[in-house]
This record gives structure tokens, C-alpha cells and sequence, in this order.
């Protein structure tokens, strides 16, 4: 009974993990109407970037406040360097997911090119435990589900109580609409990207300091879980994403509790699958989409 | 395998090279599984014409490719540990890679021999580390101790944190591990946040290895609660002396040669070439259908035998009409039946720079007795 209470307290901090991910790769989904492959890489270049600030003295916390900021800047570069021109010469989407998966290798060669094929880590301490029942938290994993908890207070806030949260929605629901509503569509698509490119560093980042070592593959290797919670939840909706990560998270978690724990990511697809199988657009796309008419 | 091939041939072709003809290292890529080794190594056989023996195949393919070198009469060196050839059929296959199976018997002996009774098997779900499990269960608890948990793992997941509940649930006194570098690096770093480290004993020396595990629980604690139980490399003296020497002058052609010096492997490959060009000078031909049962005649033991260190002590020996054993960079052959050498384990222990020093021997008697 202990481990499967600790599996629940393990399952915070991947749902945090993955919920900052999740809702950066679908709040661009949402926007742009791109499927990023190369997110789990510029995840990982922007952990590189924290790790280059942190091996010159800088604090970790504000190294991952530089990665999300990698983040945003790479993620807008790549949109308006390669993505838009791609798209403005009439490639469909899957010609884009072709030259999303090509970026994503690009960009993880690039890094291995430039950092090696090694591992690296962060110089940090994970700091005191703190113990709650059965379950465990290292003081940086308490901050990990803070942030997560901020980011999406945040990004709440922002889609719900801004013009440009309510202009990013309008967006999503139909570009040419609200251009000739006169919202500035590109403007907004900018902003979806620094927006998911900085959730996306920051990501990087955190996943990092809680794998505690990491490779130029490593956010390649977290793509899956969080394109399966972005999907789960509805494709485009935030709120959905997070939901899915919380599933994904905590059924992984107590998966490898009950069950044998090869099998944990297994069966957290297989509840994918089988909730997709009713909800083909996610669990909350019904219900986001209803929302937008009543709006 | 490069970091054991071009030193070897950079010597024999520096001696004058095998029969008057210069060797060349040539890569085929069978990128790691059967459906692409399969028409690759066709293709090698098709194209090369001068082939004159295989350093591999690997792990990944080894099953798939090795019946068609056979069938080829090609003489080749796996680079397996895949239990399958430890009754190798195929009079073309040798192996100086230890058997995996008898990997997880060493690492049970040493764990017994350090006293530890309640043992963790925490291996990757990967047929490599798998493979491991069976002999270490039952050769653990042959010697009287007791396996108080076994998990596979699946690879590369972002965290193991129940997985290590679980385990420590358990109470074992020692960690038995195997899987990938970033694997190991995520449990143990769990491990180490969950509850603290317990002594571990793995399976990797390489550098890959070191940077993940030692950044992920510090290098302190990497030397203090980690060993790595390794195939025999020993110091043989005149022969390791003659292979590091000769990688640390491949430079040009090995990148950062100096990583591969304490991997067991590369000496092993430098080896593999050294007997091929000695058993073909013994057979007075370079037809892997000729030489290839010379193989043993060069590397075995035996009375009145020569013992030699090198590409070019061997081949002055075999000119002077001497019968030779080679000795290796990576230890004694001593092929059997099947066409294995195996000669040993060794633990070793990571010190604070990631060198490695080691710590005792496991004779391959006592494994073969802990085995039966």
C-alpha cells in the first residue's frame, strides 16, 4: 500500500514535468496549426542552454529562466526562418511534419556536433526531503510542481482574462476571421511561439534537473508521453493537455506500482488508445469547443 | 571496434604486414539490426574482394549474419555476447567477447564474496541486459543468497521513482544493474533521493557510463558504492603496454583515442586481428577456408609453446619454426570447442577522475563452477 500511495506523490512531479510541455507543444498546435517534432529538441538545446550559464557560476533557477528564454527565441527563429517560408510555398501538413522531423534531427546532431556524445549535469544540489506519508519530495522537485502549478495559473490567466489570450483563442478557432476582425493574426502567432518555445525550455530544463543527467537525445526521448498527453487531452486545448498530463503521469506512476514496471508506459498508451477510440478528438475538445460557441 | 582494429593493423603493416600484402580496416555499417545487416553483409562479401576476415557481428544482428559468413567460409570474430553461441556450431565463428550469461554468474560470485545475502536485480528490458538475469538468480542462490527483488526496466524513462519503492520495499543489501548509460544514471539518482545509495554492482566501464551515473549521484559516490564487474583485462605487461601505445599513436584516424584505453572491449578487436594475421602467416595463406583452423594453434596454450606479445614477436617466432601462443592485450585465449575464449571477470572500482582501478579477479573455474 505504501508504494502505491508514493507512486501517487511520484506521479506530481511527472505530470508537472509534462504538463509545462504538453501545454507549450498544443498551445502552438492550437495557434499555428503546426506539428512540432522538433519540440523534444529544442527542449534539449535549451537545456544545454541552462547548462552552459550554470557551468559559469549561474544559479540553476536562473538557468532555467535563460533556457525558457532559448527556448522562446529558438522556437520563434525556427517559425519564421523555416516553418512560415515552407508554408508560404504551399507545403501541406504533412510536408511540415516532414520538415519538423528533420529539424528535430538537425537540431540533436547539432548539439551532440557541439557538446559531444556524452552526458552532462547540472551543478546543483537537489536539497533536503521533505516526507508527507509515504511520499518523498527533494526540495527542487517541490519547486518543479510550484513552477508547473505557475505555469498554468498562468497560462489560465492569460487565455482567459487577456485580449491577447482572447485573441490567441480567436485565432485558433479561425485565423482569417480574426484577421478581419482585425486582430493581428501574425503578431499572435508570434507570441504563440515565444509562449511555447519558453514552456518548452523551461521544460527542457526541469526535466533535466530531475533526471539529473542528460544527452543530446534526452528530449527527443520525452516527446512521446508528451505528444500522447497533448493528444489525449485534445489536440489545440490547453486545458486539455493538461488533464492528459495528469493521466499519462499519475497512470504511469501507479502502473509500475501494481503492475510490472516495463509495462508502465504501455498501459498508460493503452488507456490512450482506448480513450481516443471513444473521444477521437481528445477528452476536452468536445467540451473546449462548446465553450468557444458559447463565448 | 575502429580503436582496436587500426592500431592492430597500424603495427602489422609497420612489421611489414601478412604474407607481403598490407591490411586495411573497412566499415560496414549493419546498423544495429537484422533487417539491414542481412543485405549488408551480402553486399561485403559481393564487393570486397580482398576480404580477408570480420571483426563482429554484433549483438543486434549476430543471429541473422553469422550463418551466411559461415556459408561464405569467412572467418569472423563476433562481437557477441549473445548465449546462443555458447555452443557455436559455426567453424567460422570465434569469440573473445564473454558469453552474457556468464557476465551475471561473476556478478553473482563477487557479490557473495563482499558478503551481501539479499540482492536487487534491476536490469533494462533489453535482450543485452536480460540475458544476464537467469545465471545471476540461480548462481546467487546457489552461493546461499537470496534475490529479494527483479525488475526489468523499460529504457530511457524520465523517472523510476516507483520502481525504486518497490525495490527498497524489499530491504536488499546490494543492487544488481544493468541497462542503458541514461537508464542507470535516472534509477540511481532516484535511488539516491529516495533513500540513499546501497552498494551496487554494474556491468559498464565506459566513459558514457561514468559521466551519466557519476553526474547523476557524483563522482564521490560513484567510487564509493559502485563496481563494475568486467571481462579479465589484467596487466599483461608487454602486450597492454604495446596496444595502448599504439591507439594513443592512432590519432589521426581514431578520434580522442585515450576514451577507448580502459574500455575491455577494443583490446579484445585488437587481438582478433593480431590472431587473424598470425594464423594466416602459420597457414602460409590469407583464405579464411585455409587459416582459419590455425586459429587455435596460434592462440591456445600447450607445451613447448612460444609465448608471444605481439603482431611482430608472433610472426618472427613462426619464422623461426616455433609453435606460439599469443597472449593478449585483453588476456589469455584459450578457445574451446565452440570456438569461445573466455578467461575471467574482473571488478573494478571508478575513482574521483574516472579512471578505474581494479579490485580482484573472478577465475573463470569458480564461474564455471557456480554455473554448472
Amino acid at each position: 500500500m505504501s508504494v502505491l500511495v508514493a507512486s501517487i506523490g511520484f506521479g506530481l512531479i511527472s505530470t508537472s514535468i509534462l504538463a509545462i510541455a504538453a501545454v507549450g507543444f498544443t498551445l502552438q498546435f492550437g495557434v499555428t496549426n503546426v506539428f512540432n517534432l522538433a519540440y523534444g529538441s529544442v527542449m534539449t538545446g535549451a537545456a544545454y542552454a541552462a547548462y552552459v550559464a550554470n557551468q559559469f557560476g549561474v544559479d540553476i533557477w536562473v538557468s532555467m529562466v535563460l533556457g525558457g528564454l532559448f527556448g522562446a527565441a529558438l522556437s520563434l527563429l525556427i517559425n519564421r526562418g523555416l516553418y512560415t517560408p515552407f508554408a508560404r510555398h504551399g507545403l501541406g501538413l504533412a510536408g511540415i511534419i516532414q520538415v519538423t522531423l528533420a529539424l528535430g534531427l538537425i537540431l540533436e546532431n547539432g548539439l551532440q556536433a557541439i557538446f559531444g556524445p556524452s552526458y552532462h549535469s547540472y551543478q546543483m544540489s537537489q536539497g533536503p526531503s521533505f516526507h508527507f506519508g509515504s511520499m518523498v519530495f527533494t526540495a527542487v522537485q517541490v519547486g518543479i510542481m510550484g513552477i508547473a502549478l505557475a505555469s498554468m495559473i498562468g497560462v489560465h490567466a492569460l487565455l482567459a482574462h487577456t485580449k491577447l489570450g482572447k485573441a490567441m483563442r480567436a485565432t485558433a478557432a479561425d485565423a482569417p476571421l480574426a484577421r478581419s476582425c482585425g486582430i493581428r493574426t501574425e503578431f499572435v502567432t508570434d507570441i504563440a511561439w515565444l509562449l511555447s518555445g519558453l514552456l518548452c525550455g523551461i521544460a527542457g530544463v526541469i526535466l533535466v534537473m530531475d533526471l539529473q543527467s542528460f544527452t543530446s537525445t534526452t528530449g527527443s526521448n520525452f516527446l512521446v508521453p508528451v505528444l500522447a498527453a497533448a493528444v489525449l487531452g485534445g489536440i489545440g486545448q490547453p486545458y486539455g493537455a493538461m488533464l492528459g498530463a495528469l493521466i499519462i503521469g499519475m497512470v504511469s506512476e501507479v502502473a509500475a506500482a501494481v503492475t510490472l514496471p516495463q509495462y508502465k508506459e504501455v498501459i498508460a498508451f493503452v488507456i490512450l488508445l482506448v480513450v481516443l477510440l471513444f473521444r477521437p478528438r481528445g477528452i476536452l475538445a468536445e467540451v473546449a469547443s462548446l465553450k468557444e460557441v458559447v463565448a | 571496434m575502429a580503436a582496436g582494429c587500426i592500431p592492430a593493423v597500424n603495427l602489422i603493416n609497420q612489421a611489414g604486414g601478412v604474407l607481403g600484402h598490407k591490411l586495411e580496416c573497412v566499415v560496414a555499417d549493419t546498423r544495429g539490426d537484422p533487417a539491414d545487416a542481412v543485405p549488408a553483409a551480402s553486399q561485403l562479401l559481393a564487393t570486397q574482394s580482398n576480404l580477408v576476415g570480420i571483426l563482429g557481428p554484433s549483438s543486434d544482428e549476430a543471429d541473422a549474419t553469422a550463418p551466411i559468413f559461415n556459408d561464405s567460409k569467412m572467418t569472423m570474430m563476433g562481437d557477441t555476447g549473445a548465449a546462443s553461441f555458447d555452443q557455436n556450431a559455426y567453424p567460422y565463428f570465434w569469440r573473445l567477447t564473454p558469453a552474457d550469461d556468464v557476465k551475471g554468474t561473476a556478478m553473482a560470485i563477487w557479490g557473495r564474496q563482499k558478503g551481501f545475502s539479499h540482492a536487487a536485480a534491476v536490469f533494462g528490458n533489453d535482450i543485452g541486459s536480460q540475458t544476464d538475469v537467469p545465471t545471476l538468480v540461480k548462481a546467487f542462490t546457489k552461493l546461499g543468497g537470496t534475490i529479494v527483488s527483479n525488475e526489468s526496466l523499460a529504457l530511457d524513462q524520465g523517472d523510476y521513482r516507483t520502481e525504486v519503492a518497490r525495490m527498497l520495499a524489499t530491504n536488499p543489501d546490494v543492487l544488481f544493474i544493468e541497462a542503458d548509460a541514461q537508464t542507470e544514471a535516472t534509477f540511481l539518482a532516484n535511488l539516491k533521493d529516495l533513500h540513499g545509495l546501497i552498494p551496487v554492482i554494474g556491468t559498464s566501464l565506459d566513459q558514457a557510463m561514468y559521466q551519466a551515473v557519476g553526474g547523476a549521484i557524483g563522482a564521490q559516490n560513484m567510487h564509493d558504492f559502485y563496481t563494475t564487474i568486467r571481462p579479465l583485462i589484467g596487466s599483461l605487461g608487454t602486450s597492454t603496454k604495446t596496444y595502448d601505445q599504439a591507439l594513443l599513436a592512432s590519432g589521426s584516424q581514431v578520434p580522442k583515442p585515450d576514451q577507448w584505453i580502459s574500455d575491455p572491449f577494443c583490446p579484445a578487436h585488437y587481438d582478433e586481428v593480431n590472431l587473424l594475421a598470425l594464423s594466416m602467416i602459420a597457414a602460409n595463406s590469407t583464405t579464411p577456408s585455409t587459416y582459419n583452423s590455425y586459429i587455435p594453434q596460434v592462440a591456445n596454450p600447450g607445451s613447448g609453446k612460444t609465448l608471444v606479445y605481439s603482431f611482430d614477436e608472433g610472426q618472427k617466432a613462426l619464422a623461426a619454426g616455433k609453435q606460439i601462443q599469443y597472449v593478449g592485450a585483453s588476456g589469455f585465449i584459450d578457445f574451446n570447442k565452440f570456438n569461445n575464449s573466455t578467461t575471467g571477470f574482473e571488478a573494478f572500482q571508478f575513482q574521483l577522475d574516472g579512471s578505474t582501478v581494479s579490485l580482484g579477479t573472478i577465475p573463470i573455474d569458480e564461474i564455471t563452477q557456480a554455473n554448472s
